[in-house]
């Protein structure tokens, strides 16, 4: 009997899925359900990258509060995890295609996740949106997949010649994730910035996820007594290199690549941070109106300060929800001319626009840690 | 520079035997893997952040604080976890491997919907201090953690051979059958068994967090597996093959990312327990009846 | 006609993981436990990602390729493993499994390295492709383009799916089958009435290798993206619990267990960022009530009986 109340209780888990699970409407409209859109998110909720989807669903969620709250349309999030997987990522852009009927997608949080995401939303014909993407050749999967968070090509070159420029740089120290595509891609970038600079490499040295200990790497790299350390890494990894790099004596300026841009890195790192340079599309020290109320009313809701992560997404949604009103309307393919056709949008990551291949079209900043802040780097 | 890598490889190595440790006393005693040890090492650690970081609290109460955590919840999992399979008359050798899996799961899971994700910073007021020998840097923490780790392993070497408890425990580990005739209480044999391993391991965790200045959700991971390999190459079940195990990895690592290349830091591991297996089945220190044993 | 892709997309996954947790099942049927079956898997879908975008071998070439490279990796590791027992043979294929994934990091020329390996053909679009140059086209039997990819990769998914099954299920009750039972029985029994205990036990690690191969070209084609982050250990110790859970005692076992482990957290979606918490209290859960899996041999006497 009891084998059978198991099997039972089994064959309904797997019908409950057929039915499909219901929608997540945490902020049910209160217009009428006509003027109802709903938009899909993928985000990484849980697993290793869940302290960058974190982020970014907060940047949208307080994105939809503020454009609900002005009326004409009401714009549905219904989020989903992806934990980071490919597979998880894929079945829950299929829900959110298929089941939930979204009008687009933003995310999902991985350049990975995209790689499989991205043909299946343009074969379905739903535009997408990424804003956590650095990796390169994201938008040429196809003519729905836009981006607007900045490659790792735009900003770190930048920040290496700057860096270069005021001190001298004559050779310098990689060190970088090489079994991470985000890293990965970050050091090409990086190598390829060195060489053009005529930067002299002393030493290649990489790590692996989740690795605690760097000291092996950072003594090699100490030997050889660089100008500058530059660094691929995320900023959770990123925040214990610079702490042992510190500890052990190189107090060399550290070039960072798109990951270490975090005030979360200052709040890990401390006093190793001082001297961290990296490119940015998002600062929030900038004296802007727009920028100061977006810290503020994130501030107040989820009590830390935005990173680049909630920025990109706060805008992110802004872009949606212009594409939207512009077309006038949910069909997928109206949205997603009404996306590609966005020009000077101003946004809290400063004026923005798509190109060609719906790719970035802004300038970045170079900023540096001082005083225990970000502030522009000249 | 090679003798600040030793000292790295040190360092690292002694972090490496204490988690052993937890992993060999459960095989010795259980006869299976614990899977969630790593995540009861990352419980520990996450305890003595919140001490340290969140109260300043010296580092004896850090110690005192992470131990008692993990061993609650090393009570907590055999209770819940092993307990109920020693129950069924059923003969399933891998069941309890999957219901250790289940539970790391579910303590990665909770620790990061408590804690959140991302790094914590671990302060300590003895993270900076060092001293110079002879050109070479030496912090105080890596000799705490040095020290700590012999002191450890000592320990619970005197405990199980000089002790009536300890030999209790051998004999559990022997045959448990015959134990149980010969008057041993053999869950409670168990259950002090899996709390010890998992103090331990909460008294790892702490290391880790001195050493590196960070604890994070995800470490349980990538530590459980450097401390299974070491298991494997050092001998299932002997104190000695811990230690030793441990100071080897740690040494290779930072030896074969300082002299070679450092990609290939992670691999190391698994490198050298191909080797040791196929030149010895049984690993370095191990009995040739462990080898054969299912 | 509707068919929701969604659905037949974890009907998909689940198939492939059906297919890992029998290679695991094969092993596991001489007593050997494996976790080397990530890195098997990679070597089939490296194998079949190398073979049908760089040499532009047609897919269903390319798919078994895969598999035979990964069966005779298999052989291979099989023969070192005999020395090998339990935990020990368990913790030095998890080793392998680890150096494979870092061939496939540092292999850059031919893999991509962690950047990954993108744009290998995907069996629903290169069917749909391959039916619209006949002339035909999926809406003469009312299906939209997209659910057309996803049924034709599900079908094609069940099909190989359902072979190995079968083949399994035969294998089990020839003699070769009873040779196995007879060395996860008793090795050294098995071997006093004239079995030949390596022919076998290279033979399980050769066939598990294989179809852990096969499924990881499936899963090549089936997401069209792979990347050394696929291969992790974490597979591997996921593979391991669909079989167990599903139980060891026949190939059953291992098709319940990755089926209900795969719907899982999918039906727990809607308490998003809990689900894995909630996935781990099943995984003991099931262990402490049915420690010999959810498929025993006496479970499946009364469904046949009837």
């Amino acid at each position: 009997m009891e084998l059978m109340k198991r099997f039972v209780l089994i064959v309904l888990l797997i019908l409950s899925t057929c039915k499909g699970s219901p929608p997540v409407d945490e902020n049910k409209p209160r217009q009428p359900a006509a003027q109802t859109i709903k938009i899909g998110v993928i985000a990484a909720l849980t697993g290793s990258a869940s302290a960058y989807g974190r982020s970014i669903v907060n940047g949208f969620e307080l994105a939809a509060k503020e454009i609900n709250s002005k009326g004409g349309i009401t714009l549905e999030l219904i989020i989903e995890d992806s934990a980071g997987r490919q597979e998880q990522a894929l079945s829950a852009a299929q829900k959110l295609i298929n089941s939930n009927m979204v009008a687009a997608i933003l995310g999902p949080t991985l350049s990975t996740e995209m790689r499989v995401v991205g043909p299946l939303a343009v074969t379905n014909g739903v535009p997408i949106l990424a804003t956590s993407n650095t990796a390169a050749g994201i938008t040429q999967i196809g003519r729905f997949v836009f981006r607007n968070s900045m490659p790792e090509t735009i900003g770190t070159p930048l920040s290496i010649q700057m860096a270069r420029d005021k001190y001298n740089i004559k050779k310098a120290a990689i060190i970088y994730g090489d079994d991470d595509v985000f890293t990965k891609s970050g050091f090409d970038t990086m190598k390829a910035t060195a060489e053009r600079l005529g930067i002299t490499i002393t030493t290649i040295e990489k790590f692996q996820k989740g690795q605690a200990d760097y000291s092996a790497q950072l003594t090699k790299i100490k030997a050889d007594a660089p100008d500058a350390i530059l660094c691929s890494a995320l900023f959770n990894e990123g925040a214990v290199i610079l702490q042992q790099a510190r500890k052990l004596g190189i107090d060399v300026p550290v070039i960072g690549g798109n990951g270490f841009n975090s005030p979360k890195i200052i709040e890990l790192a401390g006093q190793a941070a001082e001297g961290l340079i990296v490119a940015t599309p998002w600062f929030s020290g900038k004296p802007d109106k727009r920028v100061q109320d977006f810290v503020a009313a994130y501030k107040a809701a989820y009590g830390t300060e935005p990173d680049q992560f909630a920025a990109q997404a706060y805008d992110g949604l802004y872009l949606m929800d212009e594409a939207i009103r512009r077309s006038g309307t949910s069909e997928r393919e109206k949205v997603r001319d009404a996306l590609a056709s966005i020009k000077d949008f101003d946004g809290v990551m400063g004026r923005f626009s798509f190109d060609a291949d719906r790719d970035v079209v802004m300038a970045p900043l170079v900023i540096i840690v001082k005083d225990g802040r970000f502030q522009l780097f000249n | 520079m090679l003798a600040q890598q030793l000292i790295n490889g040190i360092t690292l190595g002694g972090i490496y035997a204490v988690v052993a440790l937890g992993y060999t006393m459960v095989f010795g005693v259980l006869d299976i893997i614990n899977m969630a040890h790593g995540e009861v090492v990352m419980f520990g650690a996450f305890a003595g952040m919140l001490l340290a970081s969140g109260l300043g609290a010296p580092l004896w109460a850090v110690f005192a604080g992470a131990v008692i955590a993990a061993g609650a919840l090393g009570y907590l999992l055999e209770l819940l976890s092993l307990r109920p399979l020693r129950r069924r008359r059923v003969t399933a050798k891998l069941a309890p491997l999957i219901s250790t899996i289940g539970v790391s799961i579910l303590l990665e899971n909770v620790a990061l919907k408590l804690f959140g994700p991302g790094n914590h910073p671990f302060k300590t007021p003895l993270s900076d201090m060092k001293f110079s020998l002879a050109g070479v840097d030496i912090y105080l923490v890596q000799m705490v953690i040095l020290g700590i780790s012999l002191m450890l392993a000592a320990a619970l070497y005197l405990w199980l051979y000089r002790t009536k408890e300890g030999l209790s425990l051998r004999a559990v580990a022997e045959d448990s059958e015959i134990a149980s005739i010969l008057g041993v209480n053999i869950d409670r044999a168990i259950t002090i068994t899996v709390v010890t391993a998992s103090m331990a391991g909460g008294a790892a965790g702490v290391l880790i967090g001195m050493a590196y200045s960070n604890v994070s959700t995800q470490m349980g991971v990538s530590i459980g597996l450097k401390g299974l390999a070491i298991i494997i190459f050092g001998g299932m079940g002997s104190v000695g093959g811990a230690v030793a195990g441990g100071l080897i990895l740690g040494l290779a690592e930072t030896l074969i990312a300082a002299y070679w290349d450092s990609g290939y830091r992670d691999a190391a591991a698994f490198f050298i327990i191909t080797l040791v297996l196929l030149v010895r089945p049984q690993g370095l220190f191990g009995r040739d009846a462990a080898a054969m044993r299912h | 006609m509707h068919l929701n892709p969604y659905h037949l997309q974890i009907a998909s996954f689940a198939l492939i993981n059906i297919m890992l947790a029998l290679g695991v099942y094969v092993t596991l049927s001489t007593g050997q436990l494996t976790l080397g079956s990530a890195g098997f898997m990679g070597i089939g879908a490296y194998t079949t990602a190398v073979l049908t975008v760089n040499c532009h071998v047609p897919v269903p070439v390319g798919i078994v390729a895969g598999g035979l490279l990964a069966g005779v990796a298999g052989v291979a590791t099989g023969f070192p493993a005999l020395r090998l027992r339990g935990v020990y043979l368990a913790v030095a294929t998890l080793g392998l499994g680890e150096m494979l994934r870092v061939v496939f990091i540092r292999w850059e020329v031919l893999t991509g390295g962690a950047v990954g390996f993108t744009g290998i053909p995907q069996m629903g679009r290169e069917t749909l492709d391959m039916l619209n140059t006949y002339g035909l086209n999926p809406q003469g039997i009312g299906l939209k383009d997209n659910e057309f990819t996803a049924f034709s990769v599900f079908l094609i998914l069940l099909l190989i799916a359902i072979l190995t099954v079968w083949a399994i299920l035969r294998q089990s009750s020839s003699r070769v089958g009873r040779a196995f039972s007879a060395i996860e029985c008793d090795e050294s029994a098995a071997g006093a009435m004239g079995i030949d205990i390596h022919y076998y036990k290279v033979l399980a690690f050769g066939e598990g290798a294989f179809i852990s191969g096969l499924a990881g070209a499936l899963y090549a084609h089936t997401a069209s993206y792979i990347s050394p982050a696929d291969f992790t250990y974490h597979r591997a110790v996921e593979v391991l619990a669909f079989a167990v859970l599903g139980g060891i005692e026949t190939a059953w076992g291992a098709v319940i267990g990755a089926a209900v482990l795969t719907v899982l957290p999918e039906t727990l979606r809607f308490i998003s960022s809990y689900r894995y918490v909630v996935y781990g209290i099943i995984l003991v859960a099931a262990m402490v009530y049915r420690p010999q899996g959810l498929i025993d041999r006496a479970l499946l006497r009364r469904f046949t009986a009837k």
